[in-house]
Protein backbone atom coordinates (compact mmCIF):
# COMPACT_ATOMS: atom_id res chain seq x y z
CA UNK A 1 0.00 0.00 0.00
CA UNK A 2 1.41 3.41 -0.98
CA UNK A 3 2.57 5.96 1.58
CA UNK A 4 0.99 9.43 1.56
CA UNK A 5 2.22 12.55 3.27
CA UNK A 6 -0.43 14.46 5.19
CA UNK A 7 -0.68 18.25 5.55
CA UNK A 8 -2.99 19.83 8.08
CA UNK A 9 -4.22 23.42 8.23
CA UNK A 10 -5.19 24.30 11.81
CA UNK A 11 -7.04 27.54 11.05
CA UNK A 12 -7.42 30.26 8.45
CA UNK A 13 -4.20 32.02 9.47
CA UNK A 14 -1.98 28.93 9.64
CA UNK A 15 -0.20 27.37 6.64
CA UNK A 16 -0.68 23.71 5.73
CA UNK A 17 1.90 21.81 7.78
CA UNK A 18 3.38 18.35 7.23
CA UNK A 19 2.16 16.30 10.19
CA UNK A 20 3.20 12.79 9.17
CA UNK A 21 2.10 10.05 6.83
CA UNK A 22 -0.47 7.30 6.29
CA UNK A 23 -0.76 4.28 4.04
CA UNK A 24 -3.65 4.16 1.60
CA UNK A 25 -4.77 2.78 -1.75
CA UNK A 26 -6.03 6.09 -3.20
CA UNK A 27 -6.52 9.78 -2.27
CA UNK A 28 -9.97 9.30 -0.68
CA UNK A 29 -8.67 6.50 1.50
CA UNK A 30 -5.61 8.57 2.38
CA UNK A 31 -7.81 11.49 3.48
CA UNK A 32 -9.94 9.24 5.68
CA UNK A 33 -6.88 7.71 7.31
CA UNK A 34 -5.37 11.17 7.71
CA UNK A 35 -8.48 12.35 9.53
CA UNK A 36 -8.46 9.35 11.89
CA UNK A 37 -4.75 9.51 12.59
CA UNK A 38 -4.14 13.27 12.77
CA UNK A 39 -7.45 14.93 13.64
CA UNK A 40 -8.57 13.11 16.77
CA UNK A 41 -8.18 16.47 18.49
CA UNK A 42 -8.76 20.07 17.44
CA UNK A 43 -7.99 21.93 15.42
CA UNK A 44 -8.18 21.44 11.67
CA UNK A 45 -10.03 23.19 8.87
CA UNK A 46 -8.57 21.28 5.92
CA UNK A 47 -6.27 18.39 4.98
CA UNK A 48 -4.06 17.70 1.97
CA UNK A 49 -2.59 14.36 1.01
CA UNK A 50 0.11 13.62 -1.58
CA UNK A 51 1.69 10.29 -2.55
CA UNK A 52 5.20 10.15 -1.06
CA UNK A 53 6.47 8.99 -4.47
CA UNK A 54 5.45 12.34 -6.02
CA UNK A 55 7.59 14.41 -3.65
CA UNK A 56 11.00 15.82 -4.60
CA UNK A 57 12.83 16.06 -1.29
CA UNK A 58 16.22 17.46 -0.23
CA UNK A 59 17.76 18.21 3.13
CA UNK A 60 20.22 21.09 3.52
CA UNK A 61 23.00 18.51 3.88
CA UNK A 62 22.03 16.79 0.63
CA UNK A 63 21.96 20.14 -1.19
CA UNK A 64 25.42 20.96 0.11
CA UNK A 65 26.92 17.63 -0.93
CA UNK A 66 25.13 17.37 -4.23
CA UNK A 67 24.15 20.69 -5.86
CA UNK A 68 20.92 20.72 -7.86
CA UNK A 69 21.13 20.29 -11.61
CA UNK A 70 17.99 21.90 -13.07
CA UNK A 71 17.03 20.81 -16.58
CA UNK A 72 14.18 21.58 -18.97
CA UNK A 73 13.00 17.96 -19.09
CA UNK A 74 9.30 17.48 -18.46
CA UNK A 75 6.21 19.58 -18.85
CA UNK A 76 5.88 22.92 -17.13
CA UNK A 77 3.54 22.65 -14.16
CA UNK A 78 2.74 24.15 -10.76
CA UNK A 79 4.71 22.91 -7.76
CA UNK A 80 3.82 23.61 -4.14
CA UNK A 81 6.81 24.44 -1.97
CA UNK A 82 7.33 23.25 1.62
CA UNK A 83 10.21 24.16 3.89
CA UNK A 84 11.53 23.33 7.34
CA UNK A 85 13.23 26.45 8.68
CA UNK A 86 13.82 25.74 12.36
CA UNK A 87 15.16 23.07 14.71
CA UNK A 88 12.72 24.11 17.43
CA UNK A 89 10.80 21.36 19.25
CA UNK A 90 7.76 20.70 17.09
CA UNK A 91 5.18 18.10 16.10
CA UNK A 92 5.19 19.32 12.49
CA UNK A 93 7.91 19.00 9.87
CA UNK A 94 7.51 21.50 7.04
CA UNK A 95 5.29 24.48 6.30
CA UNK A 96 3.70 25.22 2.97
CA UNK A 97 5.30 28.53 1.95
CA UNK A 98 4.18 29.09 -1.63
CA UNK A 99 4.42 27.75 -5.14
CA UNK A 100 6.49 27.88 -8.28
CA UNK A 101 6.24 26.66 -11.84
CA UNK A 102 8.83 24.35 -13.40
CA UNK A 103 9.28 21.43 -15.81
CA UNK A 104 10.43 18.97 -13.08
CA UNK A 105 11.01 18.62 -9.35
CA UNK A 106 14.71 19.40 -9.35
CA UNK A 107 14.19 22.62 -11.29
CA UNK A 108 11.21 23.52 -9.11
CA UNK A 109 13.36 23.22 -5.99
CA UNK A 110 16.21 25.26 -7.50
CA UNK A 111 13.72 28.04 -8.26
CA UNK A 112 12.02 27.76 -4.89
CA UNK A 113 15.33 28.21 -3.04
CA UNK A 114 15.92 31.48 -4.95
CA UNK A 115 12.34 32.61 -4.60
CA UNK A 116 11.93 31.93 -0.86
CA UNK A 117 15.20 33.23 0.51
CA UNK A 118 13.82 34.95 3.63
CA UNK A 119 15.08 32.05 5.76
CA UNK A 120 17.54 29.25 5.08
CA UNK A 121 15.82 25.91 4.53
CA UNK A 122 16.88 22.94 6.67
CA UNK A 123 14.82 20.63 4.45
CA UNK A 124 12.65 21.14 1.37
CA UNK A 125 9.84 19.40 -0.47
CA UNK A 126 8.35 20.37 -3.81
CA UNK A 127 5.20 18.59 -4.94
CA UNK A 128 3.34 18.90 -8.26
CA UNK A 129 0.03 20.63 -7.49
CA UNK A 130 -1.80 17.94 -9.44
CA UNK A 131 -0.51 15.24 -7.04
CA UNK A 132 -2.19 16.89 -4.04
CA UNK A 133 -5.78 16.08 -3.02
CA UNK A 134 -7.61 18.31 -0.53
CA UNK A 135 -10.44 17.34 1.82
CA UNK A 136 -13.82 18.43 0.45
CA UNK A 137 -15.07 21.85 1.57
CA UNK A 138 -18.56 20.52 2.28
CA UNK A 139 -17.37 17.80 4.66
CA UNK A 140 -15.17 20.16 6.68
CA UNK A 141 -17.82 20.72 9.35
CA UNK A 142 -18.65 17.01 9.72
CA UNK A 143 -14.98 15.99 9.66
CA UNK A 144 -13.37 18.57 11.88
CA UNK A 145 -15.95 20.15 14.20
CA UNK A 146 -16.73 17.09 16.41
CA UNK A 147 -13.15 16.90 17.76
CA UNK A 148 -13.74 20.23 19.51
CA UNK A 149 -16.75 18.91 21.44
CA UNK A 150 -14.94 15.84 22.77
CA UNK A 151 -13.52 17.74 25.69
CA UNK A 152 -12.87 14.60 27.77
CA UNK A 153 -9.86 14.00 25.49
CA UNK A 154 -8.30 17.32 26.52
CA UNK A 155 -5.85 17.00 29.36
CA UNK A 156 -6.66 20.61 30.30
CA UNK A 157 -10.20 19.55 31.19
CA UNK A 158 -8.89 17.51 34.11
CA UNK A 159 -7.27 20.49 35.79
CA UNK A 160 -4.64 19.70 38.39
CA UNK A 161 -5.25 16.14 39.59
CA UNK A 162 -3.51 15.57 42.91
CA UNK A 163 -3.96 14.65 46.53
CA UNK A 164 -0.79 16.44 47.54
CA UNK A 165 -1.85 20.04 47.26
CA UNK A 166 -5.14 21.36 48.55
CA UNK A 167 -7.10 24.03 46.77
CA UNK A 168 -6.82 22.30 43.43
CA UNK A 169 -9.35 23.35 40.87
CA UNK A 170 -11.43 21.45 38.37
CA UNK A 171 -10.40 17.83 38.58
CA UNK A 172 -13.00 15.47 39.77
CA UNK A 173 -16.52 15.09 38.46
CA UNK A 174 -18.73 12.55 40.13
CA UNK A 175 -20.23 9.90 37.95
CA UNK A 176 -19.33 6.67 39.75
CA UNK B 1 35.45 11.74 3.20
CA UNK B 2 36.20 8.71 5.34
CA UNK B 3 33.65 7.05 7.59
CA UNK B 4 35.43 8.55 10.63
CA UNK B 5 35.29 12.08 9.19
CA UNK B 6 31.63 11.69 8.36
CA UNK B 7 30.92 10.39 11.85
CA UNK B 8 32.83 13.29 13.39
CA UNK B 9 30.79 15.76 11.34
CA UNK B 10 27.59 13.96 12.28
CA UNK B 11 28.48 14.18 15.97
CA UNK B 12 29.28 17.88 15.58
CA UNK B 13 25.82 18.43 14.13
CA UNK B 14 24.28 16.69 17.12
CA UNK B 15 26.47 18.79 19.40
CA UNK B 16 24.98 21.92 17.77
CA UNK B 17 21.46 20.60 18.55
CA UNK B 18 20.66 20.18 14.88
CA UNK B 19 18.08 17.57 13.97
CA UNK B 20 19.09 14.73 11.66
CA UNK B 21 16.50 14.54 8.88
CA UNK B 22 15.65 11.93 6.23
CA UNK B 23 18.27 12.17 3.47
CA UNK B 24 21.06 13.18 5.87
CA UNK B 25 24.07 10.97 6.36
CA UNK B 26 24.08 8.91 9.57
CA UNK B 27 26.22 6.09 10.96
CA UNK B 28 24.76 2.69 10.16
CA UNK B 29 24.63 1.91 13.86
CA UNK B 30 22.53 5.04 14.55
CA UNK B 31 20.09 3.96 11.84
CA UNK B 32 19.87 0.40 13.17
CA UNK B 33 19.39 1.47 16.78
CA UNK B 34 16.65 3.90 15.78
CA UNK B 35 14.81 1.28 13.74
CA UNK B 36 15.01 -1.09 16.72
CA UNK B 37 13.80 1.50 19.23
CA UNK B 38 11.09 3.11 17.12
CA UNK B 39 9.62 -0.19 15.93
CA UNK B 40 9.61 -1.70 19.43
CA UNK B 41 7.90 1.45 20.58
CA UNK B 42 5.32 1.18 17.76
CA UNK B 43 4.58 -2.45 18.59
CA UNK B 44 4.12 -1.49 22.25
CA UNK B 45 1.51 1.12 21.34
CA UNK B 46 -0.36 -1.41 19.21
CA UNK B 47 -0.28 -4.21 21.79
CA UNK B 48 -1.08 -1.64 24.48
CA UNK B 49 -4.61 -1.36 23.13
CA UNK B 50 -5.44 -4.89 24.29
CA UNK B 51 -5.33 -4.91 28.12
CA UNK B 52 -7.53 -1.81 28.25
CA UNK B 53 -9.65 -2.38 25.15
CA UNK B 54 -11.00 -5.48 26.82
CA UNK B 55 -12.66 -3.29 29.49
CA UNK B 56 -14.50 -0.93 27.11
CA UNK B 57 -17.77 -2.95 27.28
CA UNK B 58 -17.61 -2.97 31.09
CA UNK B 59 -17.05 0.74 31.75
CA UNK B 60 -19.20 1.86 34.70
CA UNK B 61 -20.46 5.07 33.04
CA UNK B 62 -20.82 6.60 29.60
CA UNK B 63 -18.16 9.17 30.43
CA UNK B 64 -15.66 6.48 31.42
CA UNK B 65 -16.51 4.51 28.31
CA UNK B 66 -15.91 7.49 26.01
CA UNK B 67 -12.63 8.26 27.77
CA UNK B 68 -11.42 4.69 27.40
CA UNK B 69 -12.43 4.44 23.74
CA UNK B 70 -10.59 7.71 23.04
CA UNK B 71 -7.50 6.45 24.87
CA UNK B 72 -7.39 3.16 22.99
CA UNK B 73 -7.88 5.04 19.69
CA UNK B 74 -4.98 7.28 20.62
CA UNK B 75 -2.73 4.24 21.15
CA UNK B 76 -3.62 3.00 17.66
CA UNK B 77 -2.68 6.44 16.34
CA UNK B 78 0.60 6.41 18.27
CA UNK B 79 1.50 3.10 16.65
CA UNK B 80 0.90 4.68 13.24
CA UNK B 81 2.98 7.82 13.98
CA UNK B 82 5.85 5.57 15.01
CA UNK B 83 5.74 3.04 12.16
CA UNK B 84 5.86 6.00 9.79
CA UNK B 85 8.79 7.57 11.65
CA UNK B 86 10.61 4.22 11.29
CA UNK B 87 9.82 4.11 7.57
CA UNK B 88 11.91 7.25 6.99
CA UNK B 89 14.91 5.04 7.90
CA UNK B 90 14.42 2.74 4.93
CA UNK B 91 12.20 -0.03 6.30
CA UNK B 92 8.51 -0.66 5.64
CA UNK B 93 5.62 -0.82 8.06
CA UNK B 94 4.72 -4.22 6.60
CA UNK B 95 8.09 -5.82 7.35
CA UNK B 96 8.20 -4.35 10.85
CA UNK B 97 4.67 -5.52 11.58
CA UNK B 98 5.39 -8.99 10.25
CA UNK B 99 8.41 -9.30 12.55
CA UNK B 100 6.13 -8.33 15.42
CA UNK B 101 3.44 -10.90 14.51
CA UNK B 102 6.10 -13.59 14.07
CA UNK B 103 7.39 -12.91 17.56
CA UNK B 104 10.80 -11.80 16.18
CA UNK B 105 10.42 -8.23 17.48
CA UNK B 106 10.17 -7.10 21.07
CA UNK B 107 7.64 -4.82 22.68
CA UNK B 108 7.19 -3.39 26.16
CA UNK B 109 7.05 -6.12 28.82
CA UNK B 110 4.26 -4.36 30.70
CA UNK B 111 1.55 -5.32 28.20
CA UNK B 112 2.02 -9.01 28.89
CA UNK B 113 0.45 -8.65 32.32
CA UNK B 114 -3.29 -9.30 32.58
CA UNK B 115 -5.85 -6.57 33.35
CA UNK B 116 -8.00 -8.31 35.95
CA UNK B 117 -10.36 -5.59 37.19
CA UNK B 118 -11.81 -2.26 36.11
CA UNK B 119 -9.45 -0.51 38.52
CA UNK B 120 -6.54 -1.76 36.40
CA UNK B 121 -7.65 0.72 33.73
CA UNK B 122 -7.05 3.60 36.14
CA UNK B 123 -3.79 2.15 37.43
CA UNK B 124 -2.50 1.55 33.90
CA UNK B 125 -3.31 5.16 32.97
CA UNK B 126 -1.55 6.54 36.01
CA UNK B 127 1.48 4.24 36.25
CA UNK B 128 2.03 2.75 32.80
CA UNK B 129 1.18 5.83 30.76
CA UNK B 130 2.91 7.88 33.46
CA UNK B 131 6.13 5.88 33.08
CA UNK B 132 5.79 6.00 29.31
CA UNK B 133 5.45 9.80 29.37
CA UNK B 134 8.71 10.08 31.33
CA UNK B 135 10.46 8.19 28.55
CA UNK B 136 8.62 9.94 25.76
CA UNK B 137 9.27 13.44 27.09
CA UNK B 138 12.95 12.59 27.01
CA UNK B 139 12.69 11.12 23.49
CA UNK B 140 10.93 14.28 22.27
CA UNK B 141 14.44 15.84 22.47
CA UNK B 142 15.83 13.06 20.28
CA UNK B 143 18.35 14.03 17.59
CA UNK B 144 16.40 12.24 14.85
CA UNK B 145 13.74 14.67 13.54
CA UNK B 146 10.95 12.22 12.64
CA UNK B 147 11.19 10.37 15.98
CA UNK B 148 11.25 13.58 18.00
CA UNK B 149 8.20 14.98 16.17
CA UNK B 150 6.24 11.77 16.71
CA UNK B 151 7.12 11.96 20.40
CA UNK B 152 6.02 15.59 20.75
CA UNK B 153 2.67 14.66 19.20
CA UNK B 154 2.33 11.58 21.41
CA UNK B 155 3.24 13.39 24.64
CA UNK B 156 0.46 15.92 24.10
CA UNK B 157 -2.05 13.05 24.00
CA UNK B 158 -0.47 10.89 26.72
CA UNK B 159 -1.00 13.62 29.29
CA UNK B 160 -4.73 12.98 28.96
CA UNK B 161 -4.15 9.22 29.45
CA UNK B 162 -2.16 9.86 32.59
CA UNK B 163 -4.60 12.34 34.09
CA UNK B 164 -7.74 10.31 33.50
CA UNK B 165 -6.08 7.30 35.16
CA UNK B 166 -4.83 9.27 38.11
CA UNK B 167 -8.23 10.90 38.53
CA UNK B 168 -9.88 7.47 38.60
CA UNK B 169 -7.43 5.96 41.09
CA UNK B 170 -7.62 8.94 43.47
CA UNK B 171 -11.39 8.75 43.40
CA UNK B 172 -11.52 5.02 44.14
CA UNK B 173 -8.80 5.35 46.80
CA UNK B 174 -11.13 7.77 48.58
CA UNK B 175 -14.21 5.68 47.84
CA UNK B 176 -15.93 2.67 49.38
CA UNK B 177 -14.00 -0.19 50.99
CA UNK B 178 -14.60 -2.28 47.89
CA UNK B 179 -13.26 0.47 45.58
CA UNK B 180 -10.20 0.90 47.80
CA UNK B 181 -9.50 -2.84 47.78
CA UNK B 182 -9.83 -2.89 44.02
CA UNK B 183 -7.28 -0.09 43.41
CA UNK B 184 -4.92 -1.45 46.07
CA UNK B 185 -4.97 -4.81 44.31
CA UNK B 186 -4.27 -3.08 40.98
CA UNK B 187 -1.35 -1.20 42.54
CA UNK B 188 0.03 -4.43 44.02
CA UNK B 189 0.14 -5.98 40.58
CA UNK B 190 1.24 -2.96 38.50
CA UNK B 191 3.85 -1.21 40.66
CA UNK B 192 6.80 -3.50 39.97
CA UNK B 193 6.07 -4.08 36.27
CA UNK B 194 5.87 -0.27 35.88
CA UNK B 195 9.37 0.13 37.34
CA UNK B 196 10.63 -2.71 35.13
CA UNK B 197 9.19 -1.24 31.94
CA UNK B 198 11.68 1.62 32.15
CA UNK B 199 14.36 -0.91 31.27
CA UNK B 200 17.35 -2.66 32.84
CA UNK B 201 19.70 -0.89 35.24
CA UNK B 202 22.32 1.34 33.58
CA UNK B 203 25.02 -1.18 34.53
CA UNK B 204 23.21 -3.80 32.39
CA UNK B 205 22.14 -1.52 29.56
CA UNK B 206 24.87 -1.85 26.94
CA UNK B 207 23.28 0.41 24.31
CA UNK B 208 22.73 3.43 26.53
CA UNK B 209 26.13 5.25 26.43
CA UNK B 210 26.16 5.32 22.61
CA UNK B 211 22.51 6.39 22.47
CA UNK B 212 23.17 9.22 24.90
CA UNK B 213 26.24 10.32 22.92
CA UNK B 214 24.19 10.48 19.72
CA UNK B 215 21.37 12.39 21.34
CA UNK B 216 18.84 9.61 20.87
CA UNK B 217 18.36 9.31 24.61
CA UNK B 218 19.19 12.19 26.87
CA UNK B 219 18.79 10.27 30.14
CA UNK B 220 19.61 6.75 31.31
CA UNK B 221 17.02 4.15 32.37
CA UNK B 222 17.84 4.59 36.04
CA UNK B 223 17.56 8.38 35.80
CA UNK B 224 14.11 8.10 34.22
CA UNK B 225 13.02 5.47 36.76
CA UNK B 226 14.18 7.70 39.60
CA UNK B 227 12.18 10.64 38.24
CA UNK B 228 9.13 8.43 37.90
CA UNK B 229 9.33 7.22 41.51
CA UNK B 230 9.96 10.72 42.86
CA UNK B 231 6.88 11.99 41.09
CA UNK B 232 4.54 9.05 41.69
CA UNK B 233 5.36 7.62 45.12
CA UNK B 234 4.40 10.70 47.19
CA UNK B 235 1.07 10.96 45.33
CA UNK B 236 0.27 7.27 45.86
CA UNK B 237 1.12 7.52 49.54
CA UNK B 238 -0.99 10.69 49.91
CA UNK B 239 -3.92 8.84 48.36
CA UNK B 240 -3.79 6.34 51.23
CA UNK B 241 -2.64 3.41 49.09
CA UNK B 242 0.28 1.19 50.08
CA UNK B 243 3.14 0.77 47.60
CA UNK B 244 4.11 -2.93 47.60
CA UNK B 245 7.79 -2.34 48.40
CA UNK B 246 8.73 -2.47 52.10
CA UNK B 247 12.18 -1.08 51.26
CA UNK B 248 10.89 2.03 49.50
CA UNK B 249 11.97 5.16 51.38
CA UNK B 250 13.26 8.67 50.96
CA UNK B 251 16.69 9.48 52.39
CA UNK B 252 17.56 12.73 54.17
CA UNK B 253 18.46 14.34 50.82
CA UNK B 254 14.99 13.54 49.52
CA UNK B 255 16.22 10.81 47.18
CA UNK B 256 13.95 7.79 46.82
CA UNK B 257 15.37 4.30 47.21
CA UNK B 258 13.48 1.22 46.09
CA UNK B 259 13.90 -2.45 46.93
CA UNK B 260 15.51 -4.91 44.49
CA UNK B 261 13.71 -5.36 41.16
CA UNK B 262 13.07 -8.95 40.07
CA UNK B 263 14.97 -8.84 36.78
CA UNK B 264 14.51 -12.57 36.22
CA UNK B 265 10.81 -11.90 35.93
CA UNK B 266 11.46 -8.97 33.57
CA UNK B 267 13.67 -10.99 31.19
CA UNK B 268 11.30 -13.93 31.33
CA UNK B 269 8.43 -11.69 30.17
CA UNK B 270 10.59 -9.98 27.52
CA UNK B 271 11.59 -13.39 26.17
CA UNK B 272 7.96 -14.27 25.60
CA UNK B 273 7.07 -16.22 28.75
CA UNK B 274 4.92 -13.62 30.50
CA UNK B 275 1.36 -14.35 31.59
CA UNK B 276 -0.21 -13.00 28.37
CA UNK B 277 2.44 -12.98 25.58
CA UNK B 278 0.80 -15.70 23.52
CA UNK B 279 -2.73 -14.36 23.99
CA UNK B 280 -1.74 -10.81 23.02
CA UNK B 281 0.11 -11.82 19.85
CA UNK B 282 -2.68 -14.23 18.97
CA UNK B 283 -5.20 -11.40 19.11
CA UNK B 284 -3.05 -9.17 16.88
CA UNK B 285 -2.66 -12.02 14.38
CA UNK B 286 -6.44 -12.57 14.36
CA UNK B 287 -7.12 -8.89 13.83
CA UNK B 288 -4.60 -8.85 10.99
CA UNK B 289 -6.11 -11.93 9.32
CA UNK B 290 -9.69 -10.74 9.79
CA UNK B 291 -8.79 -7.40 8.20
CA UNK B 292 -7.48 -9.00 5.01
CA UNK B 293 -10.83 -8.76 3.19
CA UNK B 294 -10.97 -5.03 3.98
CA UNK B 295 -7.53 -4.45 2.46
CA UNK B 296 -8.51 -6.55 -0.56
CA UNK B 297 -11.75 -4.61 -1.03
CA UNK B 298 -9.93 -1.27 -0.81
CA UNK B 299 -7.41 -2.38 -3.42
CA UNK B 300 -10.16 -3.67 -5.73
CA UNK B 301 -12.16 -0.44 -5.45
CA UNK B 302 -9.13 1.73 -6.09
CA UNK B 303 -8.06 -0.40 -9.06
CA UNK B 304 -11.49 -0.07 -10.63
CA UNK B 305 -11.53 3.68 -10.14
CA UNK B 306 -7.91 4.63 -10.88
CA UNK B 307 -6.44 1.62 -12.71
CA UNK B 308 -3.89 -0.91 -11.47
CA UNK B 309 -1.05 0.37 -9.29
CA UNK B 310 -1.92 4.02 -9.94
CA UNK B 311 -0.28 5.18 -6.68
CA UNK B 312 2.25 2.42 -6.02
FE1 LIG C 1 0.58 5.84 23.56
FE1 LIG D 1 -1.15 6.15 26.42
Amino acid sequence: MARWEVFKKDNARKPYQAVGSVHAVDPEHALHNAKNVFVRRPAAVSLWVAPAAAIFSRSAEELENQPLDPTANGHEQRYLVFRKASNRRSMTFMDHIGETSAPNGESALAQAIDQFDDKPGLAWWVIPAEAITASEEDVAEAWFAPAATKTYKQQSQYGFVSKLREGRKGAVTSDE
Amino acid sequence: MTEEQKTAEFEERIGRDEKIEPGDWMPEKYRKQLIRMISQHAHSEVIGMLPEGKWIPHAPSLRRKMILIAKVQDEAGHGQYLYHAAETLGVTREELYQAFLDGRAKYSSIFNYPSLSWADVGMIGWLVDGAAIKNQTMLAQCSYGPYSRAMVRICAEETFHHKQGKEMVLKYAAGTAKQRDMVQDALNRYWWPSLMMLGPHDSESTNTPQLVKWGVKTKTNDEVRQEFIAETAPELIASGLTIPDPDLHQDEDGVWHHGPIDWDEFWNVVKGNGPCNAERLGMRQDAHDNGQWVRDALEAYSEKKYGAAAFA
